[in-house]
């Protein structure tokens, strides 16, 4: 039970904070950033496979809902799915990657996430995905829905982490994050439990990416594929402390909430100062905020 | 003679680029049966296990488990069908408590009726541990805690890779006992060790392997009076 | 204009070869990837960018000064991170990450400093007019920079294999474990390398605006994965397998610029992970895929 408390206290101050904030974009950014953590957190934290390419999942969404609402017509809710549909087919084409080892896997991920963006920006495909262009989709324009939409990817974010870290699912894919040949011992199909942590990581960002294209509407590859997506969502993970559920989301709270608090006029400031957490982190505190408690002996959820 | 043999090797072979690390290995192993494999380091005894227990695919030979072939099946579908071993340098999963490193194996590698994992902690003397993290452990016990990982899949075949190493003589006794137990319950092992008390302790028959290849097999007795197996421990072989 | 294409493509491969010479050179000594590595590249096209803008300082002069001065910030910050990571357990995965946040304040702290706005210094500084090479009209610039690019790698070349440090470094790179046993200075001899290693990058920064048009701080992340694209094609771990690397890659990027030009840009990611998947040890050797 203690492991619902937190997440649920979150998702229902987000649920009434449209009522008495008005600055809903900010509220839409955090729940994203909120639900990309544990996105992330679910292949990072649970298999130790950090991809840097993840905003490619985040991007391949916001364009399959954009695709599916400029060519098909499609509903938002039916386009939500084309978003999660594409960002999963982005997976499987991945699934390669997961044969090399943590750098290379890093790097590659990356260089695939900048792909996806060459192909989606390119004005040879401007008749498709008006290229570097970006789209426009005020039709299916609707903030306030699509925020709850965004509310309740959040809600799966959470459940899905919640489930593993208190299934033995989740402790065979930290086996596999340990050693994989010692897991193979212990009958863990490493190849199957690799692939479900990446499917499952993938869908999420592909959603988030998709409700972000309903919610803002109008849009460029280059945001829809900003390596930022990718860095803040690492170092949200990072600090607050991989493979739990509370490290992720105290890392966006707190470090988003002191992002939009004072960050938002000289980016460059902020990227710097996560430039510098994250090598701090690295060097002083490798296992984020909550390793504090957890090397003292105390469970964290 | 032997009961119906479980597990049978004929003929392996092994090759690395140019290098056949293992050249034409044969044996046999029934149900409560425990066979030592020795030979000088870089033999390729530990190149045999990996084989058979679906590390990399033999590249001759057969391997049969219960009458089939279970050459080039993947290493956590022999451990459901219980096939399990322990690794010489042991890695179990550092973050997990090591009752969570059991229930890993057990829930996805049991091979018959889940043991009772308490218990099977308690008999290797590493229930006082079993909340926490493995990586807390010295390495003596990290490598009963590999062996607890190996038994909680309940396998009917067991290879053990140089267990005894960096064992003191009183920890050596019971690893021994211990052995020897699992065997009387029906369980075949086939056991790589340098310590030839060990040897001698634990099993029935003895393999002697040299350069990738199997030359003698029978009891341990006649093993040390045979020529061949003289001149490959003293002569010219290395290690 | 396939001959044309080859040529140039030799050409921009020596250059390349030199953009991924530092990354593979503490990857080899060390078993780190210097993910601030195309950052360390940039922030030496600025500064061969100021040294010309306020002192008209020649790009060879500046290429010289950069060298030192690079190798000299290479010291304190090798022994600063480097020997704190290789003691964690997962050391690779551990020096990515670390690097990556180095790359951000390096990219940031330049924004902050000059801006974003592109910066490019005149060709004719290195020379004016076409060279006929083998047929091909080619840039005098070009064949400048890769002519820079072609003694700086043979200069490495001495070094590792004529000199009493290189020979210790070439052990480290073998095996650390033996380096050590033998008695080895490891860490004198790979910060002396890692140093070495952030002076070439800041010399490929010098000529980054003649081979590459101009230079803006954001481009760190491109240039990692070129670099890390001319290694791996090249092998990893051998510094002068580079150079087969950097004229497969350039040849490669001028046959595509010539043919396919609107689809250029995919090439260094698409050879990155095609390479990665069906080769990953590159042309001769090491693994880097795990079980």
């Amino acid at each position: 039970m203690r492991d619902f408390a937190l997440p649920i206290l979150v998702l229902a101050a987000f649920a009434v904070a449209p009522f008495l904030y008005s600055n809903e974009l900010m509220l839409f950014n955090f729940v994203a950033f909120l639900a990309l953590a544990q996105g992330l957190n679910i292949v990072y934290g649970f298999t130790g496979y950090l991809p840097f390419g993840y905003v490619g999942f985040y991007g391949a969404g916001a364009y399959g809902f954009a695709l599916a609402v400029m060519h098909l017509h499609a509903p938002p809710l039916l386009a939500m799915a084309a978003g999660g549909g594409a960002a999963l087919v982005l997976a499987v084409v991945l699934l390669p990657l997961l044969r090399l080892s943590g750098a290379y896997f890093a790097i590659s991920s990356l260089a695939a996430a900048q792909a996806v963006y060459e192909v989606v920006s390119n004005p040879a495909l401007e008749k498709i995905t008006k290229g570097p262009y970006g789209v426009s989709l005020t039709a299916v324009f609707a903030p306030r829905f699509s925020y709850y939409i965004a509310l309740a990817i959040l809600a799966l974010a959470f459940a899905l982490v919640i489930w593993l870290r208190n299934s033995r699912f989740g402790l065979a894919l930290q086996a596999i994050r340990e050693d994989p040949v010692s897991a193979s011992m212990a009958g863990v199909s490493v190849v199957r439990g690799r692939t479900i942590a990446w499917l499952l990581s993938a869908l999420i960002a592909g959603l988030v990416g998709a409700v972000f294209a309903w919610h803002i509407s109008v849009f460029y590859p280059d945001t829809a594929f900003d390596l930022g997506v990718s860095i803040f969502a690492t170092v949200f993970v990072l600090f607050g402390g991989a493979t739990t559920l509370t490290g992720p989301l105290l890392g966006v709270l707190i470090l988003y909430g002191v992002y939009n608090a004072i960050g938002i006029t000289v980016p460059q400031y902020f990227q710097f100062i996560y430039g510098a957490l994250i090598v701090g982190l690295v060097l002083f505190l490798p296992n984020g905020l909550v390793s504090l408690l957890t090397s003292r002996g105390i469970r964290v959820p | 003679m032997s009961p119906e043999p479980l597990l049978v090797a004929q003929d392996l072979v092994k090759r690395f680029g140019g290098f056949r690390a293992l050249d034409g290995v044969s044996f046999h192993l029934a149900p409560g049966e425990v066979l030592g494999l020795v030979g000088p380091n870089g033999s390729g005894k530990t190149t045999c296990i990996n084989v058979i227990s679906g590390l990399y695919p033999p590249d001759g030979g057969s391997v049969t488990y219960q009458g089939r072939s279970i050459a080039g099946v993947a290493s956590h579908v022999l451990a459901r069908r219980g096939i399990n071993r322990t690794f010489q340098s042991p890695k179990p999963f550092l973050s997990l408590t090591v009752m969570e490193n059991l229930l890993v194996a057990a829930t996805y590698g049991n091979a018959g009726t889940p043991p009772d994992l308490a218990a099977l902690l308690a008999s290797l003397e590493l229930d006082t541990l079993a909340a926490r993290p493995a990586g807390e452990l010295n390495s003596a016990q990290q490598k009963t805690l590999d062996l607890a990982r190996a038994l909680a899949t309940s396998p009917r075949v067991l290879l053990v890779d140089e267990l005894a190493a960096g064992l003191n003589p009183t920890e050596l006794a019971r690893m021994a006992d211990r052995l020897r137990a699992l065997a009387a319950g029906g369980m075949a092992l086939l056991v790589v060790e340098h310590l030839m008390g060990f040897i001698d302790r634990v099993t029935d028959r003895v393999a002697v392997m040299n350069a990738g290849r199997e030359f003698f097999e029978g009891t341990l007795a006649d093993a040390i009076k045979d020529p061949e197996v003289i001149r490959v421990f003293l002569g010219g072989a290395h290690g | 204009m396939l001959i044309g294409a080859i040529v140039a493509g030799i050409v921009f491969g020596l250059y390349f070869a030199l953009v991924g010479l530092g990354l593979n050179l503490v990857f080899g000594v060390m078993r780190i990837v210097n993910l601030a590595h195309g950052d360390v590249l940039m922030l030496g096209g600025y500064t061969a960018w100021w040294l010309f803008s306020a002192f008209g300082l020649h790009p060879l002069e500046a290429a010289a000064l950069v060298f030192v001065v690079f190798i000299v910030v290479g010291f304190p910050l090798y022994y600063a991170v480097v020997p704190r990571l290789q003691r964690a357990r997962d050391a690779e995965m551990l020096s990515l990450i670390l690097f990556f946040g180095l790359s951000q304040m390096i990219e940031a702290l330049t924004t902050i400093a000059v801006g974003t706005d592109q910066r490019s210094l005149p060709g004719r500084v290195l020379g004016i007019g076409p060279v006929i090479l083998f047929g091909a009209r080619l840039p005098k610039p070009w064949v400048f920079s890769a002519a820079v690019s072609a003694v700086a790698v043979a200069a490495v070349y001495v070094y590792l294999y004529r000199t009493r440090l290189g020979t210790l470094t070439r052990a480290v790179m073998v095996s650390r474990d033996e380096a050590v046993a033998t008695g080895i200075d490891i860490h004198r001899v790979s910060a002396i390398a890692f140093g070495i290693a952030l002076g070439l990058a800041g010399v490929a920064g010098v000529f980054a605006p003649f081979m590459l048009g101009s230079i803006t701080p954001d481009i760190g992340v491109d240039l990692n994965l070129t670099a890390f694209a001319v290694i791996v094609v090249g092998t990893l771990g051998n510094p002068l397998g580079t150079v087969a690397g950097g004229i497969i890659y350039g040849v490669s990027l001028m046959l595509m610029q010539t043919y396919f030009s609107s689809w250029a840009n995919l090439l260094p990611d698409l050879l990155l992970i095609a390479v990665l998947l069906v080769r990953p040890e590159g042309l001769f050797g090491r693994k880097v895929r795990r079980a």
